[in-house]
């Protein structure tokens, strides 16, 4: 049995295949990246090494700031507004008691099945100032408030955060209720005859339980904003101006439109960087609240 | 006074439901309007009456076919072949027995971890110097590697859970180490199957940046991309923007709609083992 199962031909046979396309397309494009990050490097002629010169660049270019703060705000509004509001739903829905929880659910995960080309186009006519929804349902409620949604410098990213939140809400809503799903109902039993109330049972019981699943939500937010390029990419272009700007909206942009490549390469660098960082410390705080 | 409480508990269930499909239902109601009805006299209702002669014009003067088998073939040979590498990999790594076997898993496993965007810059260079640019190889090779490290993780759990029985007894009847792969352990391992190709395939589908970036020619554009265009050309007609989103969106909808518990299913693993 053991000669059976450990026949070497057959292991390079089944392993190469995989091993080979992953290795060529990954995991050498990283490595590439972190070298081609200490050259000055247009993507065709000879690669010069300028060692950290690209990174110190970086430093003073004033794009990075706004890529991060808008990461940041991308992220923060994802938290907030998957997690946040994932959870009350993801509770409600909990409820054995909730009329038409199967067309709740499947409804809230409609829009992740989309492509996020449709999505953004209808965002884009949504936010349109004159035609769209928003500003009509505004006007016709009465309240005051009108708002140029993708032109203006301040509340733009938040709009187009939004709409990635909007879309991805199912996604994560879903894990949500895996997760309060996946706790025992003797527990909430239990709480509930020691006295407490509904919300206060699922305050103290249900959510410290799901400790993992919000920390992957965490990780997927957060990563997924810092990371965020697509919704700038359709709807804005990352303007305007410049102020929508994030890392992966650098990266394309010295790429592929100035020929950077070298330099493109750094700011990936930050980008793996800021990510893995991100997640690490999401890591470390849901473990050590366990000791 | 429970009566309230039940209808506290539903009333933020019902307003996403409605924050969550309004939009659609908008795309879809203004699709059916023109811009008279869409702007003016009719913006939140339902048509009035069918203007199908929107979506006349979208199919047959824009490319959406075209966008639609490209996408298509993209999505489907990416998927098979995702689920033929992944199957032999994983076999190799959870049932046969060798040395650096759990070293491999691990190596496979740092691509789960790393952001798309990384990768974005030498691989346009990849695809350009091994001269598949605007073919369907310039996004299927890159959608079988990034597709790698997930489902073999999904494979692997499974296949980690066989038996080892079933090998012994296929082994005295004489099969062969790869008939035995074929006919004992694929079948086994087909509910994992079924996720990883729902999962795969939506991704493929719906995947733009790549696309973006590696894709240039008309001819070639899967339909996220495809439908980018379509903002410049139409941007004064809602009603043939809408009908173009509309029909580009609703076989996923559709499909989703049918096979919802394993779609949830396949997003949901394809997440947990990620954490």
């Amino acid at each position: 049995m053991n000669r059976y199962l450990s026949n070497k031909k057959a292991i390079g046979l089944f392993l190469l295949p995989a091993l080979l396309i992953y290795s060529v397309v990954i995991i050498y494009p990283v490595l590439q990246t972190v070298y081609r990050s200490f050259f000055n490097w247009d993507g065709l002629s000879t690669a010069t090494w300028n060692g950290l010169s690209n990174y110190r660049d970086l430093l003073e270019d004033p794009l990075l700031i706004t890529s991060l703060r808008n990461g940041l705000l991308f992220a923060l509004v994802l938290a907030v507004f998957q997690i946040g509001l994932g959870t009350v739903l993801a509770l409600a829905c909990a409820d054995p008691r909730i009329k038409g929880r199967k067309l709740l659910k499947t409804s809230y995960f409609i829009p992740v099945v989309l492509s996020v080309t449709v999505v953004c186009q209808l965002w884009i006519a949504m936010y349109d100032p004159t035609n769209g929804l928003i500003n009509r349902l505004f006007n016709l409620l009465h309240i005051p408030y009108q708002q140029n949604w993708l032109t203006s410098p301040t509340v733009s990213i938040i709009a187009i955060a939004f709409v990635n939140a909007w879309q991805f809400m199912g996604y994560q809503f879903s894990l949500l209720y895996a997760g309060v799903k996946s706790i025992p109902e003797q527990y909430m039993e239990a709480a509930t005859i020691d006295g407490c109330s509904k919300w206060m049972a699922h305050r103290k019981v249900t959510i410290p339980l799901m400790k993992e699943n919000y920390k992957f939500c965490l990780i997927v937010a957060i990563t997924s904003g810092i990371g965020a390029f697509v919704q700038m990419l359709i709807m804005t272009s990352g303007g305007p101006g410049t102020s929508n700007y994030t890392l992966t909206y650098m990266i394309y942009r010295y790429a592929f439109m100035e020929s950077n490549y070298g330099y493109a390469c750094a700011v990936s660098v930050v980008l793996v960087a800021l990510s893995l960082l991100a997640t690490m410390i999401i890591n470390k705080t849901f473990d050590r609240n366990e000791a | 006074m429970n009566k309230l409480r039940a209808v506290l508990v539903q009333t933020p269930l019902w307003i996403y439901f409605v924050i969550s499909v309004y939009p659609l239902v908008w795309m879809i109601s203004y699709s059916l309007k023109n811009n008279d009805e869409i702007f003016v006299t009719n913006p939140f209702g339902f048509p009035t009456h069918f203007r199908i002669e929107n979506y006349i014009a979208a199919w047959s003067q824009f490319n959406i076919p075209r966008y639609f088998i490209n996408s298509f073939i993209v999505s489907s040979i990416s998927t098979l072949l995702i689920i033929v590498l992944a199957l032999m990999f994983s076999f190799a790594i959870a049932r046969m027995r060798w040395k650096f076997r759990e070293s491999v898993r691990l190596y496979m496993t740092i691509g789960m971890f790393m952001p798309l965007q990384v990768i974005m810059i030498p691989l346009a260079i990849l695809v350009r110097d091994f001269h598949l640019t605007n073919t369907y190889g310039a996004l299927i090779v890159p959608y079988v590697a990034i597709g790698l490290p997930f489902s073999c993780l999904i494979f692997y759990g499974f296949m980690k859970g066989i038996p080892g029985e079933l090998e012994e007894s296929a082994c005295m009847d004489g099969a062969n180490i790869y008939r035995m792969f074929l006919q004992i352990i694929v079948p086994v391992v087909t509910p994992a199957i079924a996720t990883v190709a729902i999962f795969q395939f939506l991704s493929n589908w719906n995947e733009f940046m790549l696309a973006y970036i590696l894709i240039s020619d008309e001819a070639m554009k899967t339909l996220p991309l495809g439908l980018l265009f379509f903002q410049g050309q139409y941007s004064t007609d809602w009603g043939g923007m809408g009908a173009v989103m509309t029909i580009a969106s609703l076989p996923m909808v559709i499909v989703y709609l049918f096979f919802s518990e394993q779609v949830e299913n396949a997003m949901t693993v394809g997440s947990a083992v990620k954490g």
